[in-house]
């Protein structure tokens, strides 16, 4: 959260200071994405040792009521 | 192997180099009369297939009606996962009734995995040639 006193000041800004901090903010949050790319963090869907929901789908299959081909 | 079809690793993204390259495999699924065209990638470290969201409504699934639910691992474990069964083809091979994981996940690649895609076909990787050969199993 941002602290009051802190929102005060940007209150008080001029329309140029006000840009600028805004420039800047958007600059840092780029860079933090940036890193967190660089950072190699990435999704892993494969669901490895999914034993118990294997189990259960093969149960299902097993049960299934299919016309076989 | 005898009766097989081989196919070519595809990369997503040359740019990437050659770690890019993956097994893709074309098959077309079905479920109740109605069918798309699909690529699976074969996932020898899953323990199940894995069907996104939009490729189950697509086929005419209905989320609701899919009852027996599943709990998934990684990434996966955050979204819900139910049962969904699909009749699927393979190049020139007989149609096989492959159980899938359909999960809520939409960014998630159509995953082939050991229940019940291995144990369906064989596959042999030739990694070093980008390619693999694919054999359905032998009838018992």
């Amino acid at each position: 959260m941002v602290p009051t006193d802190l929102r005060e000041q940007l209150a008080k800004l001029n329309r140029v200071d006000k840009l600028e901090i805004i420039q800047l903010l958007a600059a840092q949050i780029a860079n933090e994405e940036i890193t967190l790319l660089n950072g190699a963090s990435y999704p892993i869907w494969s669901p490895y040792d999914a034993v118990e929901a294997a189990n259960i789908m093969l149960e299902a299959l097993k049960a299934e009521t299919y016309p076989k081909s | 192997m005898n009766n097989s079809a081989r196919f070519s690793y595809l990369s997503t993204d040359t740019n990437l180099g050659e770690a890019s390259f993956k097994p893709f495999l074309p098959l077309v699924l079905n479920y109740n009369g109605k069918s798309i065209e699909g690529v699976g990638i074969l996932d020898t470290g899953a323990m199940v297939n894995v069907l996104p969201y939009q490729i189950g409504i697509e086929l005419g699934a209905i989320w609701e009606e899919q009852t027996i639910m599943l709990q998934l691992t990684g990434n996966l474990a955050q979204l819900e996962a139910r049962v969904l069964i699909l009749s699927a083809i393979v190049k020139q091979f007989p149609s096989v009734r492959l159980v899938f994981a359909w999960t809520k996940a939409t960014q998630v690649p159509l995953l082939l995995g050991q229940a019940n895609f291995f144990m369906e076909f064989d596959v042999c990787f030739y990694r070093s040639q980008k390619a693999f050969e694919v054999t359905p199993k032998k009838s018992e």
